[in-house]
Parts: structure tokens; C-alpha cells; sequence
């Protein structure tokens, strides 16, 4: 018959959450935008409120619906072993392109730390007139002097441990699932996630507690910037897992085919190795020689 | 170049395109929803063209500017955005913010979208043979980001950005003028943006690179696989890579201006130049995004119309693999008067000036594919040719540009400028053109007018080197870029530019005259309109091809010997 | 009605027009908008109209009133040419009034443009070649060749080659570039402002000069080029290396003087340093290289290259200003008298650095480069 797809591709009919997806974005960005510059009167008073709750709720949506989609169609048999194949590509590539985004963080970082503001000169005193002038000298060091850095090997350890542990126990989920073993699968996945969510919840209580705030000087900028968004990764991936947990429940995955499965591991042990970085170069060779709080 | 399909039935197609026709979606499914790559291939034209437009008015606005000393556009163009009775600082401004808005626009509205999203979604599946790309729906919000990202760049054309309204921060949006420099809502409009655009273009790369690894038709190999292909592979690992670095950095940008945080703010111990080297580690490979895609075109152009395969075929395909690899490590030539040290200089120096050695054996190779070639001056050879030459002068300056010492003299003047519109307005431009004439009657099953497209060519070379090649002189003579007006020395040749402009707007209505006739009474294009140097796979489809192509694979039929990769056989049509 | 392709979107143009006659319009207004504009000259707001920011303290009449001469129109050795004056010189680098700008002159000159024209020519004539020679009717049969190892090479190693013709000059260039100032070069500090310059004399009492752009009108009366013309011209001694510091007091700005070869980014946050010895007395023109905001196209820069004796006396009728010899006198006299108090500065050799404007002397500064980063 004319028509009769000969082909394992799989060839999609037309969709709507594309489009939603991104108008949501636009949406989003544009009440961000008016959220930051709410006390400028440059956009009606607390319209703000309207458009970022519209972009978030459309961008939830987008996620929701889209990835429904994506879960029926795999459970329909639509994904052949070759659109497996590109999906494993995609989430290869889609990593790939995080980790440039990391690069961008430590670059900042070490940059800090590596090359201070002209130390020589402010110790001089050649550096006069810089705007801020009072603090230039604190800047001298990395971290700023007078900025208590935290221990590496407190909190900061136990979460390297735990999210290390994580990596074994969604190792642990991944072999039951190849072996049949349903039960272990879960138990693996309720433990992974119950790790990322302690992680998160100890990562939260740290920066609640830490001893310098968010903005104002370079150490703490790229500080929150990069653990923060490791933290958001972090959530971004407990959250593919409890969709994974889910899917157990209701059954989907086979021993032999399970990418949700596995994207969701990789996304994990991705999330994990950057953590490492930010432990070696952000906590432990980061904050040497400051002052512990 | 590879590829003649074996047990492929053209005509069975054909006619399966009309039974499809019975499934085609609605006109808001169809356009809004598309999961099909020709279609979004066409969305991604006409969006393109349409930003083309605007940014083209947009330079002629600033042409009409420098056209003589003085301030003489600037006020009307506040007044028409919504000021009235523009004061001296307005005028300034709105100059940077047209500046900002041609740049980004003509580079992530025009050229990208054009390349990689219009042609590139078009013909990567039709060349290696697939029915589509690996992710058709993820293809369709890649387009969809693409336009809110255009959307938040026009909002904020309206909003304050410091001085007046909009973001008048130059396309590089330098801390700390994009910064401290420019309070307001537009500069952030304007790294969303980015943001937004970067993001759609991000998941295009994934798209290109898983659809072109795993969806080659059954033996095609990566080097019997067309150069338009490779050229598209290069640029969507260098999008991929780049890209990410330009979205950390500009969220940087926003979290300084919104939130705080002093990366760039020397007050809090940041460092603006940081910024620069992140904007330029992505930077310097973009512009080798909006040129590969180009190279590519031109390979199969030469080919096609020397009825000739490509000439060096696997040295083509390493060359682009090659400027792809150096391109990330070349950054700094950008910064050379920031205040690097000596041995930084040195070192961005040489690094530069390799990439010529590349983009030298593919100037030569097109010249050698031609070689002995029966030459057919169909409009899109004509157009590559003009692209040869052109890109090699700009890309000449490139070489000057490199040399540290001598940048520190044309650094920010209109040499530059010179430089890059030759690479660009003329180099990505003239390239945009011949894959364009070359596939708009595959396209859209209608022929265009020859004759109208080499009018359309001659007016616009003769327009587009009036308008840059003065720029060289200016530049020389310290010029500086960014200017709204100048001293009365430099009057002659930004006179002699802005009637270039002028010249070039006349050859742009033939253009549209041309495609408004072909699309209204053109003639109808059979399957391979250029004959039998035409040989890769879009060429064995009708014109346009079915809604879905290849539902049955095609087969690539094995050579003999594996250094012959390139059919001899024409395809049928 | 012929059956329509589903892929043809000529279709969909025929039925709604509107697209097409969009683009139609647009490409016209490509056209008609600029042509329009270009007629209403004298809609703008010209400068005369006092839309400078009012120039701060202005020195002239101080150093006028001591007796100083500044030069006039026809001292201007260093701005652009206009090409009714010398067609050919409008079209090249403006005459270099420095030892690295003539060696950089001479290698634009002798060595990159001579090449990139002669490959650009060497293309050009290529492609005519393949045009006239292998056109389908000269040449009917195509050739199927694809590869030739030994052109390959050829055209990979002589591009090659020439690189290097060009790096060995372009690094020597470089390396003299970079040189740094002897221990007794008077340092001189560039502030960019949004939209002035000002220019801190750190070793002559460091008092700072504010420079505005002069009015067109102005200038005009002056015989000064407009745009380029100043209130306060930077006077620096000619033949005596300065260490030119550059500073960033809001945005970046950037000193850049053509005639000079000279260019360094003013950047907020770092101090950048170059040394620059001036050939001849004369004006030599600059202007602000580096976007910083509405204005800066209206931020020029005018050196004032005078003899050293003339240099000091300038210095001299500035308010605070102090010539060298001034300042060796005077810390001779501090520290003599009075080694108990201060044994700290003695031992350190460093003069006292107060809260203020003042920098320590020359010789102080780091010499090398002063960048902190990469
Ligand atoms: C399509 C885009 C494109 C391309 C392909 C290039 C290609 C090159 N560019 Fe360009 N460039 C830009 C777009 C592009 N550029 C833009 C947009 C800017 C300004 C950004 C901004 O500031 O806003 C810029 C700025 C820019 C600068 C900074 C100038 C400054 O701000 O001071 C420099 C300096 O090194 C440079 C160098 C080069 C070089 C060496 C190449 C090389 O790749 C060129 C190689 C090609 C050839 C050399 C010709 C063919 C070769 C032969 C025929 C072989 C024989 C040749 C020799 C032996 C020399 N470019
Ligand atoms: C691809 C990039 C591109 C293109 C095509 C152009 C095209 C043009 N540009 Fe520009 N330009 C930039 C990129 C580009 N430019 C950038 C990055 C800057 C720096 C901004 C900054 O400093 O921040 C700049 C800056 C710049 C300046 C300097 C401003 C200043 O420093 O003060 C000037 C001055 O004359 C100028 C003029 C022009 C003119 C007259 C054209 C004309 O050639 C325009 C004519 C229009 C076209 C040639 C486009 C037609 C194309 C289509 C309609 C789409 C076709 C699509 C298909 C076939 C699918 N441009
Ligand atoms: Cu100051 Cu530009
Ligand atoms: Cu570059």
C-alpha cells in the first residue's frame, strides 16, 4: 500500500506541546523580567504574579504532557531499537552540552581563585580608585579575607558520600531491573531517591546556615551559582526517578527495554561527577587556607 | 556526492505523495504543530527571511545615519518608537540599540536559522536518506524557541535600557555597560533572548548529530555521506558545545544585574574581562557556526554545476572537522587590547592564523573541483563563485585581524567591520543565496527565474562591495566602530556605503519579485531540475518531494574501491 | 484545479497573498526607508546645543594664565585624512608617529597587504581561469578527477609557508610592543568616563586633567576637526617613554590613537599599562574604542606632544602639578631631617602612599604587564 512506513523510525504525528512549550518559555522569561524590575513601575503593578504563574504552570504542563506522550508511545512499542538508539544519543548529547554549561561555572570560579583582584597593586596601594574602593583590599585573597568559608569535611563530605552512595544504589536498581528482580528495583530507586532528597535537604540546611550570603563579592557569587545550579540538577534528577519509581509501580520497563530507565541513571551519575568537581575545586581546594566557619 | 539509490522507486513515491496528501494536516496542525522536517524547514525560511528583512532595514537605518556627519536618522527613529522631542543621550542610544538589534538579529534570526533550521532541516534527512530527523517533535520546538527568542529580543525595543529604551549593548552585551551600565528591563529582554534562541538551538544540535549518526541510509557511511551533511555535523557539535558556555555567561549577566552577585562587578572582586573570554569561547566558534553550513552548500554547488564529483573529497569533510577544533581554542584573538599579556598575545596569534591553512584547502579544492569541470553558470553557481572570491578577501583581513600587533590599530575600527560583513553579508549571505536558488524549486515544485536570479546576483555584488570594501579604508584610517556620527574626514566613504546600500536594496525587490513570480506562475520543477551533475539523494524525489519520503529505505550501492567514494552514476529522477 | 502537493507552499502563498505581499513591502521598505531619511539633513540635534555634559573644572585659563602656549590647528600631526585632500592617503593606516607604529606600518604594508592581495588576486584569477578555460562549451567532457595527492600537499604546505613569513614578524612586533618602560618613564593615567577622559599625571603631583569634546562650533572657529577637538588636550613630553596606564572608572572605554598605534581598553577594575614614546610635537587625535554607552561616539582623545622643558612647564602651571626634579627636592627634604619618626618609609624606599590621589612615584608600578587574569 502507498504510504506503508517500511522503515523502525518512528514518525510522529503533529503536536501541540512544541509550541506551548515555548510560548510558555517566552512567558516565563517575561514575567521574570518583570519580576526583577517589579519596583521600577516600568510594568503594571504585581502583573508580574499573572505572567510568571502562567509560564511556570505552562511550562509544568509542557513537561507533564509531553513526556506522558513519550511514556505512551514507548509502551505502545513505538520506540524500536533504533529510536532507542537515538534516544540514548540525545541524552548523550544533552549531557554533553551540560557539562559545557558547568565549564562556564568553573571557569568563573577559578578565575576568582586563581587570579584575584591585582593583589600586588591594591597591597601597594597603586590601587586607588577602584569603585567600592573600602573593600578592594578584603579582595585580595581568595576567598575575599573576612569571608569563613565552610568545612569541606563536614556536611560537605557526608554529602559527597551520600550522593556516591546514590550512585550505587540506582546501580543496584539497574541490575535488578535487567535481572527480573521488580522488588529490588524498587527498593534501589526508593533508596536513590530518598538519597537525593536527603542530599537536597542537607544542601538546603547549609545554605540556610552559611556564613556568607549570596551576593557582594566574587567567592560567594560563583559560590551559589554553581553549587545552586548542581542543586537544581540535583532536583531535576530525583524528580526523573520518582517518574521512574512510578512507572515501576505501574509497571512499565522490561529487562530488555527500559531507556527511561537508564537516561534517568546517567542523568544521575552526570549530576553526581559534578559534584565531585565542586567538592575538590569549590570546597576543599577552594576554601584552603580561609578561615573554617 | 555519494549515493545513487538502488531499488528505489521514484515513482512509487510520487504517488504515494498524493494518497499522503489525503492525510495532510490542517493548516494549524500543519504550521503550528508540525512534526515534519520539511515543513519546519519552511517555517525556519520564511522566519528567516522575515528577520532578514527587518535587520536589513535595521542596517539601512544605520546606513542612512553615517551617510554624513552629523546626527540626522537617530531622532526620527526615537520619535517613531515612542519618544517625542529625542534628547542628545536618546539619539546615542537608540544608535547602540540598532546596532545590538542588527547584529543579533542578522546572526541568531537570519543566518542560523536559515542554515542550520531552514536548509539544513530541509535536505540533511533527504541527503542521507532518512524519512525524517530522530526527534521531529523536539525539531519543532528548536523552531518555536527560535521565535520566542526573536519576540523577547522585539519587547525590548520598547522597554527603558538606561538611557532610552532597548538594549543598546552591542550583540558581544560586554559587563559592565550591559550591566551597571544599562538599568532597566531591556537588557534582560535581551539575554532571555538569548536564552530562549540558544536553548532551541541547543536541541537542534542534538537533533542533527543523533539524526545524522544513526539514520544514514543502509550503506552510507560517514565518507560517502554528502558534505552538505558534514558541514552540518561540524556546526551542530560546535552549537552543542559553544553554546552552553554563552548561556552560563549570560546568566551571569542577569545575576549581576538582578540578583547581586559580582562576577563582573570589580567592586565585589569580579572581573569583566572574565566575561569576555566566556562570550568569546562561544563567540569565535559561532562564527564558524553561521560559515559551515555555507561551506557545505558551496560544495554541492560546485559539484553539481561542474558535473564534476568534489575534488579532495575526505581533505573537504576534515577541513570543516578541523576549523571546528581550532575554532574553540582561537577565542582571545577578540580581546587583544583588553590587556593580555605578551605570551597570551603570542600564543592567540599563531593559533589563529592556522584556521587559514583549513579554509585554504577548501578555497582550493572548490577551485580544483571546478578544474576541468564543464561549467554550467546556473544562478546558484553563480552565487558560489561570488562566494569563493568574497569570503577569500574576507577572509584575508581575518589574517591581518590575527596578528596581535597589528589588531591593536584596526581592534574596534571599521576594518573589522569590513572584515566580518565580507565573511558574513557576503561570505553566509551569498551562500544562503545559491543553496536557495539551488533547492527552491525542489522546495516548492516551481521554478524561479534564472534570469531574474543573476539580476538579483550582479545588483547585489556590485551593492554589497560598495557598501564594505570602503569600510577597509575607514578602518585604516581609525574609524572607530559603533559610531553614530563622525568627523568630516571619513565623509567620502561612508557616503560611497550608504549609496552601496541603496544599490543593494534595489537587487533585494528583485529578489522578492522573483520569488513572488515563481511562486504565483513559475513553471513546474521536475525531480532533478539541474541534470546529471546533480547526484545526491534529493535529487532521486519529486519536486517538492512526498510528505514523507523514503518509507521505503533506499540502498547505497557499494564501490569497488573505498577511495572512490562518490557515484559516478546520475541519479533518475 | 490541479491537485496541489502536500510540500508546496507556493500553494499556500497563492491562496493568502499576505505573506508575499509582506515581504514585498518589507524589501521596499529596505529601500525607500533609508533614501527617505537620508533627506531630512538637519532634523538632529547637533551638539551646539550644549548637549555635552558641562565640562568640569577646566585648567586652559590657569595654564594660560601662566604663560602656556597649547598649539594650534597647524601642530595636528596625527587624524584622519579626508580623501578630497589625498584620495590615496584616505585610504590607508595614518601616518605613524612611533617606533613600533612604523615597524607595524612598515609590516602592514610590506608584508600583509602585499600577500593578502596577491591571494586574493591569485583567487580571483584562478576562478576566471576555471570560468573562461572549463565553461561547458570550452569544455564538454567533464574530467572525473578527484584526488591528487601531490596538489594536496602543495596547497596545504605553501599556505603554511606563508603563515610563517607572517608570524615571525608579527611576534617580533609583539615582543617590541611589550617592552617595558624604564624605571624613569613618567607615568601618566587614562581614566574613560562615561563620557570623558581624564588623564592623571601620577608622577607630577597627580593632579588630573578632565577632557571634554569641544563643541562643533567650536572646533570649527578653532580650525580644530570636529568630534576629535577638545577642551583639554593630554600633554605629555615627546621623545620620553610614558608609562601609559589605562582605568575604567564606570564601563570599559578604550584609548586608541591611530597615528600612534596605540590602543588599550580602559577597563573597570584593573589598571592595564603600555609604555608609548611619541617620535615628534604635535596633536595626535584618538578616540574612545570600546562601546560604553550613549555617548560614546563623543568622547575623544588629544595628546599634546611638547619638548620635556616645555612638558615641565606646563606641568608646572597645572594646580598641583610638580615637575620631577620638584618632587626629588622635596622627598629629599622630608626624609633628611627627620629619620626617628618615619623609619618604616625609609627602610621600605617607598614614599608615603596617602589616602588620596596620589600613587607612589615611577618605578613603583609593576613594569610587565599588569593584567591580572588570562
Ligand atoms: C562567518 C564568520 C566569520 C569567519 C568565517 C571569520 C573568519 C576569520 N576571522 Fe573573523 N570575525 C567575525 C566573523 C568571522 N570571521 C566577526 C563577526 C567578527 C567581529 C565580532 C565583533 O567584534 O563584533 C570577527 C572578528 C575577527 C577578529 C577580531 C578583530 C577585532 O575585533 O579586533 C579576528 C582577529 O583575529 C578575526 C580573524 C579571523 C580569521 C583569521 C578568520 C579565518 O577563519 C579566515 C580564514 C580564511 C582565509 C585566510 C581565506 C582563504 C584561504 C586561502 C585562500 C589560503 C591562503 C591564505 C593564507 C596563507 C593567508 N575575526
Ligand atoms: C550575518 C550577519 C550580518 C549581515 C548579513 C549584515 C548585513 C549588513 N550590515 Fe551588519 N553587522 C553584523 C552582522 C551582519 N550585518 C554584526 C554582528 C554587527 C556588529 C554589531 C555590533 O557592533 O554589536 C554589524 C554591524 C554593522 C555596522 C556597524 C555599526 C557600527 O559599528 O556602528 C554596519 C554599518 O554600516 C552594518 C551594516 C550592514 C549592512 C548595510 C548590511 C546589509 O548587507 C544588509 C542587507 C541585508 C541582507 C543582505 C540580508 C538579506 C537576507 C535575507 C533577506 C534572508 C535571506 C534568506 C534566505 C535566502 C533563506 N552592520
Ligand atoms: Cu568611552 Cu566608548
Ligand atoms: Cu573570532
Amino acid at each position: 500500500m502507498a504510504g506503508a512506513k517500511n522503515h523502525d523510525y518512528h514518525i510522529l504525528e503533529p503536536d501541540i506541546w512544541p509550541f506551548v512549550g515555548s510560548m510558555s518559555a517566552l512567558i516565563f522569561t517575561t514575567g521574570m523580567v518583570m519580576y526583577m524590575h517589579a519596583d521600577e513601575a516600568a510594568f503594571p503593578e504585581g502583573l508580574w504574579r499573572i505572567i510568571l504563574g502562567l509560564g511556570i504552570a505552562g511550562l509544568i504542563a509542557t513537561f507533564f504532557g509531553w513526556f506522558s506522550k513519550v511514556v505512551n508511545e514507548a509502551q505502545r512499542g513505538d520506540h524500536t531499537p533504533v529510536v532507542q538508539l537515538h534516544m540514548r544519543y540525545g541524552m548523550i548529547l544533552f549531557i554533553a552540552s551540560e557539562v559545557m554549561f558547568f565549564v562556564g561555572w568553573f571557569w568563573s570560579w577559578f578565575d576568582f581563585a586563581l587570579f584575584p583582584a591585582p593583589l600586588e597593586m591594591v597591597a601597594e596601594g597603586t590601587w586607588q580608585n577602584v569603585i567600592g574602593q573600602e573593600g578592594a583590599a578584603t579582595l585580595a585573597n581568595f576567598p575575599p579575607d573576612g569571608i569563613e568559608v565552610l568545612d569541606a569535611f563536614d556536611l560537605p563530605l557526608l554529602n559527597t558520600l551520600i550522593l556516591l552512595c546514590s550512585g550505587t544504589t540506582v546501580t543496584w536498581a539497574h541490575h535488578c531491573l535487567i535481572n527480573g528482580d521488580r522488588d529490588g528495583l524498587k527498593k534501589g530507586l526508593w533508596l536513590t531517591i530518598g538519597l537525593g532528597i536527603l542530599f537536597s535537604a542537607i544542601q538546603a540546611y547549609e545554605y540556610a546556615a552559611a556564613p556568607f550570603g549570596f551576593g557582594g563579592n566574587n567567592y560567594s557569587s560563583a559560590f551559589y551559582m554553581a553549587t545552586g545550579f548542581h542543586g537544581f540538577h540535583v532536583i531535576v534528577g530525583t524528580i526523573f526517578l520518582i517518574v521512574c519509581l512510578r512507572r515501576t509501580y505501574l509497571g512499565h520497563f522490561t529487562p530488555r527495554q527500559h531507556f527511561g530507565f537508564e537516561a534517568a541513571a546517567w542523568y544521575w551519575h552526570f549530576v553526581d561527577v559534578v559534584w565531585l568537581f565542586l567538592f575538590i575545586a569549590v570546597y576543599v581546594w577552594g576554601g584552603w587556607g580561609a578561615e573554617v566557619h | 556526492m555519494a549515493t545513487t539509490a538502488e531499488g528505489f522507486d521514484a515513482h512509487h513515491e510520487e504517488h504515494a505523495a498524493h494518497d499522503h496528501a489525503d492525510h495532510k494536516p490542517s493548516f494549524f496542525s500543519r504550521w503550528f504543530m508540525s512534526t515534519n522536517h520539511k515543513d519546519i524547514g519552511t517555517l525556519y525560511l520564511i522566519f528567516a527571511i522575515i528577520a532578514g528583512v527587518i535587520g536589513g532595514v535595521i542596517s539601512g537605518l544605520m546606513r542612512a545615519e553615517l551617510g554624513s556627519p552629523g546626527l540626522q536618522v537617530m531622532g526620527g527613529v526615537v520619535n517613531f518608537l515612542g519618544g517625542d522631542g529625542a534628547s542628545f543621550d536618546q539619539q546615542g542610544h537608540m544608535w547602540n540599540v540598532l546596532i545590538t538589534a542588527h547584529g543579533l538579529i542578522m546572526v541568531f534570526f537570519m543566518v542560523m536559522p536559515a542554515m542550520i533550521g531552514g536548509f539544513g532541516n530541509w535536505f540533511v534527512p533527504l541527503m542521507i536518506g532518512a524519512p525524517d530527523m530522530a526527534f521531529p517533535r523536539m525539531n519543532n520546538i528548536s523552531f518555536w524557541l527560535t521565535v520566542a527568542g526573536f519576540f523577547s529580543l522585539l519587547f525590548s525595543l520598547f522597554v527603558p535600557g538606561g538611557t532610552g529604551l532597548g538594549a543598546g549593548t552591542g550583540w558581544t552585551v560586554y559587563a559592565p555597560l550591559s550591566t551597571t551600565g544599562s538599568v532597566g528591563p531591556a537588557v534582560d529582554f535581551a539575554i532571555f533572548s538569548l536564552h530562549l534562541a540558544g536553548a532551541g538551538s541547543i536541541l537542534g544540535a542534538t537533533n542533527f548529530i543523533t539524526t545524522i549518526f544513526n539514520m544514514r541510509a543502509p550503506g552510507m557511511t560517514l565518507h560517502k555521506m554528502p558534505l552538505f551533511v558534514w558541514s552540518v555535523l561540524v556546526t551542530a557539535f560546535l552549537l552543542l558545545l559553544a553554546l552552553p558556555v554563552l548561556a552560563a555567561a549570560i546568566t551571569m549577566l542577569l545575576t549581576d544585574r538582578n540578583f547581586g552577585t559580582t562576577f563582573f562587578d570589580p567592586a565585589g572582586g569580579g572581573d569583566p574581562v572574565l566575561y569576555q573570554h566566556l562570550f568569546w569561547f562561544f563567540g569565535h566558534p559561532e562564527v564558524y557556526i553561521m560559515i559551515l553550513p555555507g561551506f557545505g552548500m558551496i560544495s554541492q554547488i560546485v559539484a553539481t554545476f561542474s558535473r564534476k564529483p568534489v575534488f579532495g573529497y575526505l581533505g573537504m569533510a576534515y577541513a570543516m572537522v578541523a576549523i571546528g577544533v581550532v575554532g574553540f581554542i582561537v577565542w582571545a584573538h577578540h580581546m587583544y587590547t583588553v590587556g593580555l599579556d605578551v605570551n597570551t598575545k603570542m600564543y592567540f596569534t599563531a593559533a589563529t592564523m592556522v584556521i587559514a591553512v583549513p579554509t585554504g584547502i577548501k578555497i582550493f579544492s572548490w577551485i580544483a573541483t571546478m578544474w576541468g569541470g564543464s561549467l554550467e553558470f546556473k544562478s546558484p553557481m553563480v552565487w558560489a563563485l561570488g562566494f569563493i572570491f568574497l569570503f577569500t578577501v574576507g577572509g584575508v583581513t581575518g589574517v591581518v585581524l590575527a596578528n596581535g600587533g597589528i589588531d591593536d590599530n584596526l581592534h574596534d575600527t571599521y576594518y573589522v567591520v569590513a572584515h566580518f560583513h565580507y565573511v558574513l553579508s557576503m561570505g553566509a549571505v551569498f551562500s544562503l543565496f545559491a543553496g536557495f536558488y539551488y533547492w527552491f524549486p525542489k522546495m516548492s515544485g516551481r521554478w524561479h527565474s534564472e534570469f531574474l536570479s543573476h539580476v538579483h546576483f550582479w545588483i547585489f555584488f556590485v551593492g554589497v562591495n560598495m557598501i564594505f570594501f570602503p569600510m577597509h579604508f575607514l578602518g585604516l584610517q581609525g574609524m572607530a566602530r559603533r559610531y553614530p556620527d563622525y568627523t568630516p574626514a571619513f565623509t567620502y566613504w561612508n557616503e560611497i556605503a550608504t549609496y552601496g546600500y541603496m544599490v543593494m536594496g534595489v537587487s533585494m525587490i528583485v529578489f522578492f519579485v522573483n520569488i513572488g513570480y515563481a511562486l504565483v506562475a513559475g513553471k513546474r520543477a521536475p525531480g532533478n531540475y539541474w541534470g546529471e551533475g546533480a547526484t545526491t539523494l534529493e535529487w532521486s524525489l519529486s519536486s517538492p518531494p512526498p510528505f514523507h519520503q523514503f518509507e521505503t529505505l533506499p540502498v547505497i550501492e557499494d564501490h569497488h574501491s573505498a577511495d572512490d567514494h562518490i557515484s559516478e552514476k546520475p541519479a533518475t529522477a | 484545479m490541479e491537485s496541489i502537493d502536500a510540500m508546496n507552499f507556493g500553494a499556500i502563498a497563492r491562496k493568502k497573498l499576505n505573506l508575499l505581499t509582506l515581504l514585498v513591502v518589507a524589501a521596499m521598505a529596505m529601500v525607500a526607508l533609508p533614501v527617505g531619511s537620508f533627506a531630512q539633513e538637519d532634523g538632529g540635534v547637533s551638539l551646539d546645543e550644549g548637549s555635552v555634559a558641562e565640562p568640569l573644572e577646566t585648567t586652559v585659563t590657569e595654564a594660560e594664565a601662566a604663560g602656556f602656549d597649547y598649539y594650534g590647528p597647524e601642530m595636528i600631526k596625527g587624524q584622519p585624512v579626508s580623501s578630497d585632500e589625498d584620495f590615496w592617503g584616505s585610504m590607508t593606516f595614518q601616518d605613524q608617529y612611533t617606533e613600533t607604529g612604523e615597524y607595524a606600518l612598515w609590516m602592514h604594508d610590506a608584508i600583509l597587504l602585499p600577500i593578502i592581495v596577491a591571494i586574493s588576486i591569485f583567487v580571483l584569477f584562478l576562478l576566471l581561469w576555471v570560468v573562461f578555460r572549463y565553461n561547458k562549451r570550452s569544455n564538454t567532457v567533464p574530467s572525473k578527477t578527484s584526488h591528487n595527492t601531490v596538489i594536496e600537499v602543495i596547497w596545504t604546505v605553501i599556505p603554511v609557508l606563508i603563515l610563517v613569513v607572517i608570524a615571525v614578524p608579527s611576534i617580533s612586533l609583539l615582543a617590541e610592543q611589550y617592552k617595558s618602560p624604564p624605571e624613569d618613564a613618567i607615568t601618566i593615567k587614562a581614566n574613560g568616563y562615561q563620557w570623558y577622559w581624564g588623564y592623571e599625571y601620577l608622577d607630577n603631583g597627580g593632579f588630573e586633567v578632565i577632557s571634554n569634546m569641544m563643541p562643533e562650533s567650536d572646533a570649527l572657529d578653532e580650525g580644530l576637526p570636529p568630534q576629535l577637538a577638545v577642551d583639554n588636550r593630554m600633554v605629555v613630553p615627546v621623545g620620553v617613554p610614558i608609562r601609559l596606564q589605562t582605568f575604567g572608572a564606570d564601563v570599559i572605554h578604550s584609548f586608541g590613537i591611530p597615528s600612534l598605534w596605540f590602543k588599550l581598553d580602559a577597563v573597570p577594575g584593573r589598571i592595564n599599562e603600555k609604555m608609548l614614546t611619541i617620535d615628534e610635537p604635535g596633536i595626535y587625535y584618538g578616540q574612545c574604542m570600546e562601546l560604553c554607552g550613549a555617548r560614546h561616539g563623543y568622547m575623544p582623545i588629544a595628546i599634546e606632544a611638547r619638548p620635556l622643558e616645555e612638558y615641565n612647564a606646563w606641568v608646572q602651571s597645572q594646580p598641583g602639578g610638580m615637575t620631577r626634579a620638584q618632587i626629588e627636592a622635596e622627598e629629599a627634604a622630608a626624609a633628611a631631617p627627620a629619620p626617628a619618626e618615619d623609619t618604616t618609609e625609609v627602610e621600605g624606599v617607598r614614599p608615603p602612599v596617602s589616602s588620596e590621589l596620589d600613587a607612589p612615584i615611577a618605578g613603583e608600578a609593576p613594569t610587565e604587564d599588569t593584567s591580572p587574569t588570562t
